[in-house]
């Protein structure tokens, strides 16, 4: 049974239509990416699956369990998670707390527990606490704990982002473009970083990508979207040489 | 029927009124951002205006004492006038200083309430308890259309909403100054670099607003010609709702939910006691906000993930 | 030790205060105004949860406070006193002081109830849309309020000096001081062990970024119920204190000239910030009291030295012209309030060795 299964996905906003018919499949322990170019309805398929829109139609599957129509917070505590395209970390509380944040969906305390501090309330913030610095210790973060992440280098920012999406256990993380904006060292940086938590982790990770350095070197398995279409899937060596690829990327006159 | 019919009238005066105010709220919301609430106060001052000007004027004794048309015509203007240098007086003083330090808007608009305030009070303070009264300027005269019966009043009131709201729609739509207007609020930063001046662009705005809602508080005066320091405040709020209604930030929204606010105020105090207005008119516009959360005429809110 | 430092200076604080009440040391008009202090403390920290930790702008909250009002003093009035409009007292009249928090908790709940008003439509609507729907509850619920003639409708509401009576009947202590010490303690304690937990930073992640908290697995919608119930419960708490301490309530006493000075109150103290809008409250509330003795005073040296006309007098009006002129400049040389949104402890570190706020 595959992970995640996406079947006849359509997207329509009034009279644009961002996704035609899009279907995908992604396996368990799986590396796969997403590419195409600008407007191609990439961060849609990523904004449906994580449940920020409704699709117009069509099903997802995560997990054996049909997740359309959950909001985004009942799909994250089915164990998926995500990263931005454009950071979107909570500034103005600390690098530690934000980790912890990423915990809520699991929170077995309520109202009283938080005012009376009861047992249970100590207890999950204890288990909270620990998790949060375990997480920063794996992803070398912690000298920056109490740090704002305002106040980090982007390259950072993105790290404390990728480690917030992995405080919640996923098992499917979504990268929206984790290399946008970084130079080419970071790059490189990025690259073994993700490798490691794909095998440290054990999770499966699905990404959107412009740099073709980064999919080539880390995914497996490609598909290529344009126009809200899939216009070729294939092993990055097969998507490198398909003439739809290049059509869509260069234009017709590259042929 | 009649008497529906005869509501309506009145509504469509008091939602002259609304419109007039609100169409104020709406244009320094559509460029600023900002909600302005010493509005209802600057409508409030217009009529103060209003008074003064139009007294002088009369004055058998003064040195004008003009007749009662000239005086109107010449009331019009001066009263407009006056009111705008009122508006950009705050924007100089209090709002731009402010913006200008980068304060969190909301400051501006805690600011914005402690002018009308200083408005309200001040003039309290300053010219004692006693009610002023607008002396008559224009000669009242009843049609009947229809078995129903309007005053001259209030058709120059009805007509005026429509003759501001057409004025400001093509200023706003046509003119380059318009333009401007629409072009600072969706990007702020990007019109200085485009060699417009926002300040100025800021400045015409608030000249805009407030010179109608002076006209605004002429002609409420000229209906109802006991002035008090607090009949902005209520009105203002209420005209607020009603450009937030209509969808602020569009010139439509602002008439649109003026007359709404109005008609509904005026058939629930017709067909029900008159202490039940403000629960229903604020009920129903409450409801009006649920299903359509940014107003008749606004866009919904998109955020771009 | 340093743990409770801050605890053991508010009980010693507050022991003190009530001490010297009891001694007859304070005189009626000082002892009111204190007592107002912490209503007005209570009000604007309560607001403080959604304008400023939220950051929605909610500019109603005397509506919630009028709720509380109301229900607290139909509440006490039903619990123990005979009245016209509930018969007998349901409890006897020694209960009074031991059963009041029920009134108070009454009270809050009742508030609580009416935060679902503005709770619900704030799901779709955020900022200048969510102020309208916070100013028309204002009015409806002042509106209600008034179109209820069992409990006075427009003229008001009184029998709660009765109450109070019977709780000095049975120990002659002043009650309402306590009771309000009592009550800004909860309201603090509620906010801040709220905001230091997980559960209660989801409110700061709404506020922050919207999207990355609703996918983050923070339940957005719940997060603003809760933190809407809880800031108009609190304010609910504000004013059955308020009702009791006055005895007498009216639903226009809490329009929006009163959700304005909340507003002032959050934004002058620094939005998000505890200890900065407790200042804020109590500048403002001495502010106000410290102008009814400056007017008179500024009015005689003014015409002692002749630069006021003669037949002008300087009355009490322009209290209200120099109070928002005040917070006007404030705001000019503070765009941030007192503290912005850091508290007292960062200001000055040396204080965190007795009180963390985090």
């Amino acid at each position: 049974m595959p992970l995640l299964e996406i079947t006849g996905l359509t997207q329509r906003f009034g009279g644009l239509q961002a996704l035609s018919n899009f279907s995908c499949c992604l396996e368990e322990r799986e590396l796969a990416g997403l590419i195409g170019p600008n407007g191609a309805g990439k961060t849609t398929v990523f904004n449906i699956v994580s449940g920020f829109y409704k699709p117009t139609e069509g099903s997802i599957v995560f997990n054996g369990k049909r997740i359309n129509g959950l909001k985004p917070h009942q799909v994250t505590a089915m164990g998926m998670a995500r990263t931005f395209q454009n950071i979107r970390l909570w500034n103005t509380m600390t690098v530690l707390d934000n980790i912890r944040l990423a915990r809520y969906a699991w929170l077995n305390y309520g109202f009283l527990s938080a005012v009376l501090r009861t047992g249970r309330y100590r207890r999950a913030e204890k288990a909270i606490e620990t998790k949060a610095r375990e997480v920063l210790e794996i992803m070398e973060l912690t000298e920056y704990a109490e740090e704002f992440p305002k106040n980090l280098p982007y390259g950072l920012q993105r790290r404390v982002e990728m480690a917030r999406a992995l405080a919640g256990n996923p098992r499917l993380l979504l990268l929206d473009e984790p290399a946008a904006g970084l130079n080419s060292a970071d790059v490189e940086g990025l690259i073994r970083h993700i490798r490691w938590i794909y095998d440290e982790f054990k999770i499966s990770i699905w990404m959107i990508e412009h740099q073709m350095k980064v999919v080539m070197s880390l995914c497996r398995r490609l598909a290529v979207i344009d126009f809200g279409c899939t216009i070729a899937e294939g092993t990055p060596e097969e998507i490198r040489r398909d003439p739809d690829v290049i059509r869509a990327y260069l234009g017709d006159g590259a042929l | 029927m009649e008497l529906v019919l005869q509501q309506c009238v009145n509504a469509l005066q008091w939602g002259s009124f609304y419109a007039l105010i609100a169409l104020g709220y709406t244009l320094v919301y559509g460029v600023l951002r900002l909600i302005n609430f010493a509005h209802g106060d600057i409508f409030m001052v217009g009529a103060y205006l209003a008074f003064f000007i139009s007294t002088a004027l009369l004055a058998p004794d003064g040195m004008f004492a003009f007749p009662r048309e000239l005086v109107l015509a010449l009331t019009i203007p001066l009263t407009m006038i006056f009111t705008s240098l009122v508006g950009v007086t705050l924007e100089r003083v209090a709002y731009r200083p402010l913006m200008r330090k980068g304060a969190h808007r909301l400051y501006v608009v805690i600011t914005a309430l402690m002018c009308g305030l200083i408005l309200e009070n001040g003039n309290l303070a300053l010219l004692g308890a006693s009610r002023k009264t607008l002396p008559v300027l224009l000669d009242k005269s009843v049609y009947d259309l229809w078995g129903i019966a309007v005053t001259n009043l209030k058709l120059w009131v009805i007509l005026a909403a429509v003759l501001v709201f057409l004025a400001l729609h093509f200023i706003v739509v046509k003119t380059r100054i318009g333009m401007a207007m629409r072009a600072v609020s969706w990007d702020k930063f990007a019109l200085p670099l485009m060699g417009i001046p926002l300040d100025s662009v800021i400045v015409f705005t608030f000249i805009l607003g407030s010179g109608v809602a002076g006209l605004g508080g002429l002609l409420f005066a000229m209906s109802y010609p006991v002035l008090e320091p607090y009949m902005g405040a209520m009105t203002g709020w209420k005209a607020f709702i009603a450009a937030v209604v209509g969808g602020i930030g569009d010139i439509r929204g602002a008439f649109a939910g003026g007359f709404l606010l109005a008609f509904v105020e005026v058939m629930v105090a017709a067909f029900l006691p008159s202490t039940f207005r403000d629960l229903f008119a604020f009920s129903i516009l409450l409801l009006i906000l649920w299903q359509r959360p940014t107003g008749i005429f606004g866009k919904p809110l998109t955020s771009k993930i | 030790m340093q743990r409770y430092a801050i605890n053991i200076f508010f009980l010693v604080a507050a022991v003190t205060l009530v001490g010297l009440a009891q001694a007859g040391m304070l005189d009626k008009y000082v002892l009111t105004v204190i007592t107002f202090m912490g209503i007005n403390c209570i009000f604007a920290v309560s607001l403080n949860l959604v304008n400023g930790y939220m950051g929605e702008f909610s500019c109603g909250h005397g509506g919630f406070m009028c709720v509380g009002a109301y229900a607290g003093s139909l509440l006490s009035v039903a619990f123990f006193t005979n009245s016209k409009l509930f018969g007998a007292a349901l409890f006897a009249p020694e209960l009074a002081p031991f059963l009041f928090p029920l009134v108070l908790i009454g009270a809050g709940l009742a508030a609580a109830l009416f935060g679902l008003i503005v709770a619900l439509p704030s799901f779709h609507t955020r900022d200048d849309y969510l102020a309208i729907i916070t100013i028309a509850a204002n009015y409806i619920i002042i509106s209600i309020v008034e179109n209820i003639d069992a409990i006075g409708g427009p003229r008001g509401f009184s029998g709660m000096k009765k109450v109070v009576g019977l709780m000095t009947d049975v120990a002659n202590v002043p009650w309402m001081l306590i009771w309000t010490i009592i009550g800004l303690f909860a309201c603090v304690m509620i906010i801040y062990r709220l905001m230091t937990s997980t559960y209660g930073k989801g409110i700061s992640a709404v506020c922050q970024n919207e999207v990355a908290a609703e996918i983050m697995g923070i339940n957005t919608n719940r997060v603003k119920i809760m933190a809407f119930m809880v800031s108009s419960g609190l304010a609910g708490l504000s004013g059955a204190l308020y009702a009791h301490v006055y005895g007498y309530v009216n639903a226009q006493a809490f329009n929006i000239l009163k959700s304005t000075e909340g507003l002032v109150m959050v934004y002058l103290g620094g939005m998000g910030s505890i200890s900065g809008v407790l200042l804020a409250a109590v500048a403002f509330t001495l502010l106000i009291e410290v102008l009814r003795f400056v007017i008179p005073w500024l009015n005689d040296v003014l015409h002692a030295t002749g630069l006021l006309a003669v037949n002008y007098e300087l009355g009490q009006v322009w209290k209200w012209v120099i109070i928002p002129l005040v917070l006007i400049l404030l705001m000019q040389f503070r765009p941030e309030g007192f503290l912005g949104n850091r508290e007292l402890t960062h200001v000055f570190p040396r204080l965190r060795r007795w009180i963390t706020f985090r």
